[in-house]
């Protein structure tokens, strides 16, 4: 038989494809065609897969050789496919119909001596195996315990592709599925070392509960930053499913541990200042990568010094704060990827940013400005704003503040007290809630709506900001354990909007 | 109305010293014409006799018509659409029936475009001693002004002082005005009024019971103080003497089961010691036209509560209060300072200083709150 076959999966996006790779061998000089739109780390696989099999110890074909890799329209990229090359050219050179062969996925890319190399992808290859009702797929050992979160496939590690081929025969044994442990959260960011700053803490608290975007101003060293970073830890762990989503981006943008591959917690994302567009939310030529705001899906995208990121990239942030999805069209076709991220903005009052905000140098158009840039419609998905203040002797106050741990369990309950009430109207946070709903069927007492009320007719209250504060004082009274916003909650919430301004 | 009966009327109006109540008996019984057919023939019985004696031999009704045709005024009687049957009522009152000469008048000369029944709808006596004071004269042209604009007639007698202020007040607001005299229709009584009450003659209603030439004279004032407090809803006294007509109208008015209102004046003026004799005696203290509407306008037509001064710090709860003391006087202070100082728990003070920002007496800056200038 001089037909050989071996089966892989092209990873698009989040999304994964059967590939069938077909070894063809038959008269002629001695050439190698790969056909099926490789590119050119798919081009050099020829010669890889070439090395891999000889220094295993199996014959290269001595005659014309075509590789296909179908479907043929799909264009393909990178070395995940060296494996199943591999596979298909030593089925058809030995003319064997191995059956394992038949029913297995290969994955894996071959050094020269040939050893399988880990690749980028693997959970989301996996999960598209499963789906097509693959029974077995073969990763390089070292993806072995990403492979192994997916449950109901078969999934074995190999190491060299001598012994890959070992197995086919029946001969030898792949490493079997590993149990990945759980991904701690990071103790060293606790919510008890903030101290004082008790506004900002309970905004964080509140943002934590209510999956409000947050927008901290202050000098700097005032605390941004740190309670920025605390802000994952306040959040409850994933469920499995979203953990599957959230290690699936990561996979394919190769940031996965090795030893703990599977994301628990939420993830916390902060680029640069400087970062671009396409860093931010997705790009790059071919298919488009997943970006930032894509790799803190179900978790927290903090951009600091948000005034001083540029305008384009900030823009680019509104469809998918809308959303919760990014599509990014490129020439090989559009990427979807998830982003549905919790926004946390930080930013100084103005560019010279003093320690004491009374010794700004700045003109007040400058000042104006600094902050001026973050554009209506973003600065209106950002329910909650803070302004910090410079701490003085507080700072060495001795007592600590409360500890994540603490605020995590009122954060939980309040969370799940949000996503009951929301259920029949289809969402899961506070923060999702369309103001429409806020303002009808969920209307506060006439008491309780009186200062929003006022704060409207003065003109110092806009209609999004009544939804932005309705929402606030939402999620205040799942904190407190109530059932509706009281007067209390509403007043507590109309202290989170931009001081000074009627947005 | 015919000639002959205007002519009988008016005979019968001057043959006796109206109030008559027998006469007017008569005339209820036999008609104007009749009864005054029998009055000049003597055919009269009782104290009828007695009453039209002096006066009966008397007829100058063709000349005296002559007269008020001649001013372009008209007899009013009961047989006449614009009678104020309704105020008139009045006299048959519990309180109006132990008082002497509570009777309805029987004729009365008018003169003006004002209709009686019209003024009596809704309309307010405004009365006074004639030796008034700067303080009385302004406060009773302010009441009428207000009054008139709010489309309530200003009834008054015509006199010197608080009267006089009043008629004017409501003429310069292009109101309605009625002055009631206590003599004839074309005796302009004071002299000194006779311009006034010609403007109230061309804009507003002049009215009286007795026949023209008559003279004023002391009695005669008690019995037209009946009418003014009758025609109006509510007699307000600005400014009154301890011996004053305007008590006397004050008491027809309480007679009448009309409003009687006092404007209270400085306790050291003499001129306003009969206000406060009234107030004492439970009269309704009145400082503005609005009280006065509230008295004699529809129902509902209500007063708006007096302006009050108002602080910034009259409509906050306690805990905004206390937030808002908890401040310093200069500089700005933190969330956890303020917690401190008003001994509230810190996530209390939030919702409070939210409030207080919003009703600018607070602001914000550089997350420290401090009270804004004023």
């Amino acid at each position: 038989m001089t037909l050989g076959r071996a089966f892989s999966v092209a990873v698009r996006g989040l999304d994964g494809a059967i590939v069938e790779i077909e070894a063809f061998i038959t008269s002629g000089l001695p050439s190698v065609n790969l056909v099926g739109l490789p590119d050119a780390a798919l081009q050099e696989s020829r010669d890889r897969v070439r090395a891999a099999i000889t220094n295993c110890g199996s014959e290269w074909p001595k005659t014309r050789l075509t590789l296909a890799l179908s479907p043929a329209t799909l264009p393909k990229m990178g070395s995940v496919y060296d494996l199943a090359l591999a596979a298909a050219v030593m089925s058809a050179e030995g003319k064997k119909a191995w059956e394992r062969l038949e029913k297995t996925v290969l994955l894996g890319e071959l050094a020269l001596d040939g050893r399988v190399r880990p690749i980028k992808g693997v959970l989301p290859a996996v999960l598209a195996a499963k789906r097509e009702g693959w029974p077995a797929v073969v990763v390089p050992v070292d993806n072995l315990a990403e492979a192994s979160l997916v449950d109901g496939i078969e999934v074995w590690g190999a190491r060299t592709l001598g012994q890959l081929r070992s197995w086919f025969g029946g001969k030898a044994q792949l490493d079997a599925r590993v149990d990945a442990p759980q991904s701690a959260p990071d103790p060293s960011a606790d919510l008890a070392d903030v101290v004082g700053q008790t506004h900002a803490r309970y905004a964080v608290e509140v943002a934590a509960a209510g999956a409000h975007n947050l927008m901290l101003t202050g000098p700097p060293g005032v605390g941004k930053t740190m309670l920025a970073q605390r802000l994952p830890g306040l959040l409850p762990p994933l469920t499995y499913a979203e953990s599957l989503e959230v290690t699936a981006i990561h996979s394919v943008a190769g940031l996965l541990s090795d030893s703990t591959p599977l994301i628990t917690r939420p993830p916390f994302v902060a680029p640069h200042p400087t970062a671009s567009v396409a860093a931010l939310v997705g790009g790059g030529s071919g298919l488009a990568r997943p970006g930032a705001i894509s790799r803190a899906h179900r978790g927290v995208l903090f951009l600091d010094e948000c005034a001083e990121i540029g305008a384009a990239a900030l823009e680019a942030l509104r469809t998918p704060l809308e959303e919760g999805v990014i599509r990014l069209a490129r020439r090989d076709g559009v990427a979807r990827y998830p982003a549905r991220f919790q926004l946390v903005l930080a930013a100084n009052p103005c560019p010279c940013a003093p320690a004491d905000p009374r010794d700004c140098v700045c003109g007040a158009n400058e000042k104006r400005r600094y902050l001026g840039r973050l554009s209506g419609p973003l600065i209106d998905r950002v329910d909650l704003r803070v302004e910090m203040h410079a701490v003085k002797t507080g700072a060495f106050a001795p007592e600590e503040g409360e500890t994540s741990a603490a605020v995590r369990t009122r954060v939980a309950a309040a969370r799940e007290a949000a996503a009951e009430r929301w259920l029949p109207h289809g969402f899961r946070t506070n923060a999702e809630v369309s103001g429409a709903l806020l303002r009808r069927k969920f209307r506060l007492d006439a008491k309780a709506m009186d200062p929003l009320r006022i704060a409207v007719d003065r003109g110092q209250l806009s209609f999004r900001g009544l939804d932005r504060t309705l929402r606030v004082a939402w999620t205040l009274c799942d904190l407190a354990g109530r059932t509706s916003p009281g007067l209390g909650d509403v007043t507590t919430a109309l202290s989170f909007r931009q001081a000074g301004s009627v947005r | 109305m015919n000639d002959d009966t205007a002519r009988a009327w008016a005979y019968l109006s001057r043959v006796a010293e109206p109030p008559c109540q027998d006469l007017a008996e008569l005339v209820a019984a036999v008609g104007p014409v009749e009864a005054a057919d029998r009055v000049m023939c003597g055919k009269l019985e009782g104290r009828l006799v007695d009453e039209t004696e002096a006066r009966r031999r008397i007829d100058c009704a063709a000349k005296d018509l002559e007269i008020l045709t001649g001013l372009g005024g008209r007899l009013v009687t009961a047989d006449d659409d614009e009678w104020p049957l309704l105020a008139f009522a009045a006299f048959g009152g519990c309180g109006a029936r132990q008082r002497p000469r509570s009777h309805p008048p029987m004729v009365l000369w008018a003169v003006g475009p004002g209709r009686l029944d019209d003024v009596a709808e809704r309309a307010a006596a405004i009365v006074g001693t004639r030796a008034s004071t700067a303080y009385g004269e302004h406060v009773a042209a302010d009441l009428a002004d207000g009054l008139a604009g709010r489309g309530v007639a200003v009834v008054s007698g015509g006199a010197y002082g608080i009267d006089g202020a009043a008629h004017r007040g409501a003429l310069a607001a292009d109101g309605l005005t009625v002055a009631v005299l206590a003599g004839g229709i074309d005796v302009p009584y004071p002299a000194g009024h006779a311009a006034l009450l010609r403007r109230i003659r061309e804009d507003g209603l002049v009215v009286t019971e007795y026949p023209p030439g008559m003279r004023p004279a002391r009695h005669r004032f008690l019995t037209r103080n009946r009418l003014v407090a009758t025609l109006a809803g509510a007699t307000v006294v600005v400014e009154a003497g301890a011996r004053s007509g305007a008590a006397n109208t004050a008491a027809w008015a309480g007679a009448l089961g009309r409003a009687v209102c006092a404007v209270p004046g400085p306790v050291t003026s003499s001129a306003s010691v009969g206000c406060h004799a009234l107030l004492r005696a439970d009269a309704h203290v009145v400082t503005r036209a609005e009280d006065v509407v509230e008295l004699v306008g529809r129902a509902g037509e209500l007063a708006p509560d007096e302006p009050r001064s108002v602080s910034p710090l009259d409509g906050l709860e306690e805990t905004e209060r206390r937030v808002h003391d908890a401040l310093p006087a200069r500089g700005a202070r933190t969330l956890d300072e303020i917690a401190v100082a008003s001994g509230l728990p810190a996530m209390q003070v939030l919702g409070p200083l939210a409030v207080l920002e919003l009703s600018g007496l607070v602001v914000s800056r550089d997350g420290r709150w401090k009270l804004a200038l004023r």
